[in-house]
């Protein structure tokens, strides 16, 4: 029964999945639909029908996708009788598009207002005040996302009070914590602050269905989406300003000052939500670029682990330098991790194992075993020299990625050999995702008081 | 007996504001609702009919608004507006007007002349 029962939700998933490919549908719209095709299911096997029949009559009367997507995303001309009867749904649909364009639009610009608050406090001048800046980054990309998502998915007020309460907490402790030399904890908010806040997006992203493994397994698609998105617009806004500095330069006016204080806060803020709503609308071509990526680069970076195991065991050589050595290897592990959750989230989750999963279990199992190999030797230099915050930072994550990339062999190994599915592979990794999320929330909350704020 | 397909889609419109009129209700529901009062003869590919709604909803003779049942389904459960309302009246009008028609033309002493 248990395996039944959770059979059908990967099948449901999988149907949803189908028919949300083309695009014309939109959350909500498949979310109703799944509501319907739900009760179908339920009523059928209430009547003694087995829930796989169930599933593919309900499946049956809901109705050929393509035929879903043509009824949805326009009208044949020849159905005369509906122009005639409500107005043209390419209109209606057309009017949506143009609120939710002009909603995102509004937020990209509330991004870069965002960014201009410390301008407010007195801090006019980006490069001087880099840091202050850096560490605040992360609000002013993701604020106008989490009101995007609570807009889109008509998120209830629970959400709502989350979100500007977490937002908040975090923004006003890592700007009035004090900081003294080295600054550390100014450094380590640079990069928690975002990896923290990700779960808050990640909440509003599932919505009620934030419990769900699938669901979490669609956001973390999402975001690797949205950031090759934002990458590639990036790299035209970059071209753009170039361009557009050098061209005022030759007719004798510098806008170096205006560039970097207004054009590229307000460029950098808005590009995210601006990523994240291209990615709701319009999937397509970056989901096919996403498991290629992932592709190409997995056995590339299995090679180049190896040949670092191989430097590291016939030089003998110890690493010298610990703090840096850390970064970088969980740099490391991270890309590992994040190749790993590309193709998990590519995979579809009932295919038996195959070739390609050896190649992700090698990968696996050749990071951990380098990260093993390059600390045994100065494991206790680590611990007996204290800890900065940074280094004590950078230790811990590196425990939570061998931890996450330890239970990602033993699943894969699992999963290769036949004794359990790939579903349940994804449920634990999806079960384990939200620590890394606390970790950066303790780094950046907790680390500035226990270190006496360096 | 197989209702015609253009017929069951020109029907929709009517056939669903009629139900909403009964009470709020939603796809689901509405599909059941169908298939009852036609005695299964009006047979709607389930997916088909929510073109439709969010057609009414865009017009405005439905609201839509998302409620979430005991059992945690969330649900899109749909009002008729009273804008709604003069519109089933108006296509009621039509429709007993083709069925008069009809039905006079049907009637033996009545074959056109």
């Amino acid at each position: 029964m248990e395996r039944t029962m959770f059979d059908l939700e990967s099948q449901i998933r999988k149907w949803r999945r189908h028919i949300q490919s083309a695009g014309s549908l939109g959350a909500q719209d498949v979310e109703e639909l799944e509501s319907h095709l739900r009760d179908t299911i339920d009523e059928l096997t209430e009547r003694g029908v087995n829930v796989e029949e169930a599933f593919i009559v309900a499946v049956h009367r809901m109705g050929d996708a393509d035929e879903l997507h043509h009824e949805f995303s326009k009208l044949p001309t020849e159905s005369v009788w509906k122009q005639l009867l409500v107005p043209a749904a390419d209109e209606d649909a057309r009017r949506r598009e143009r609120t939710e364009f002009t909603v995102v639009l509004m937020l990209a610009l509330l991004g870069g207002l965002l960014g201009k608050l410390p301008a407010v406090f007195g801090h006019t001048m980006v490069e001087e005040n880099a840091l202050i800046y850096a560490r605040n980054a992360a609000f002013f990309a993701f604020v106008p996302v989490a009101i995007y998502f609570v807009w889109r998915r008509a998120l209830s007020w629970r959400f709502a009070l989350i979100a500007s309460a977490t937002f908040t907490v975090f923004a006003v402790l890592v700007n009035v914590y004090p900081s003294y030399e080295p600054f550390h904890n100014q450094a380590l908010a640079v990069i928690h602050v975002p990896i923290a806040l990700l779960l808050l997006l990640g909440v509003l992203y599932a919505g009620e269905r934030w419990r769900d493994s699938n669901v979490r397994l669609d956001f973390v698609r999402f975001a690797g989406e949205v950031f090759i998105y934002a990458v590639l617009l990036g790299l035209g806004g970059l071209v753009l300003t170039g361009v557009a500095g050098a061209m005022f330069i030759l007719v004798g006016i510098d806008i170096t000052s205006f560039i970097s204080n207004w054009l590229a806060v307000f460029g950098a803020s808005g590009i995210t939500v601006v990523a994240a709503y291209l990615v709701e609308k319009k999937k397509g071509a970056i989901e096919t670029l996403a498991p290629v990526l992932a592709r190409v680069f997995t056995p590339l970076f299995a090679l180049l682990l190896l040949g670092l195991i191989i430097a590291m065991v016939v030089t003998g050589q110890a690493p010298s330098e610990d703090r840096e050595l850390l970064i970088m290897f969980d740099i490391v592990l991270a890309l590992v991790l994040g190749l790993v959750l590309y193709t998990m989230s590519a995979r579809d989750a009932e295919k038996p194992a195959e070739l390609w999963d050896g190649i992700v279990l090698a990968l696996v199992v050749l990071a951990f075993a380098a990260n093993a190999i390059a600390f045994s030797g100065i494991i206790g230099r680590l611990v007996t020299y204290g800890f900065s915050p940074n280094k004590a930072a950078a230790l811990g994550e590196n425990i939570l990625l061998m931890l996450n990339l330890a239970m990602l062999g033993v699943g894969y190994v699992r999963f290769v050999s036949g004794r359990t599915t790939y579903q349940s592979v994804i449920e634990w990794q999806m079960r384990y995702l939200p620590i890394h999320a606390a970790w950066a929330a303790f780094v950046v909350l907790a680390f500035p008081p226990l270190f006496g704020f360096i | 007996m197989d209702i015609q397909k253009d017929l069951v889609a020109a029907s929709a419109t009517p056939i669903v504001l009629s139900i909403l009129r009964q009470g709020d209700s939603y796809g689901y529901a509405i599909i059941k609702s169908v298939r009852e009062v036609s005695g299964e003869r009006i047979a709607w590919t389930d997916g088909m009919l929510y073109p439709v709604l969010h057609r009414l909803e865009a017009a405005g003779f439905v609201k839509a608004t998302w409620t979430t049942a005991e059992n945690g389904r969330r649900r899109k459960y749909y009002h008729i507006t009273s804008q709604g309302e003069t519109e089933l009246a108006r296509l009621r009008e039509q429709w007993d007007v083709v069925h008069n028609a009809l039905k006079r033309l049907a009637e033996p002493d009545n074959t056109g002349a």
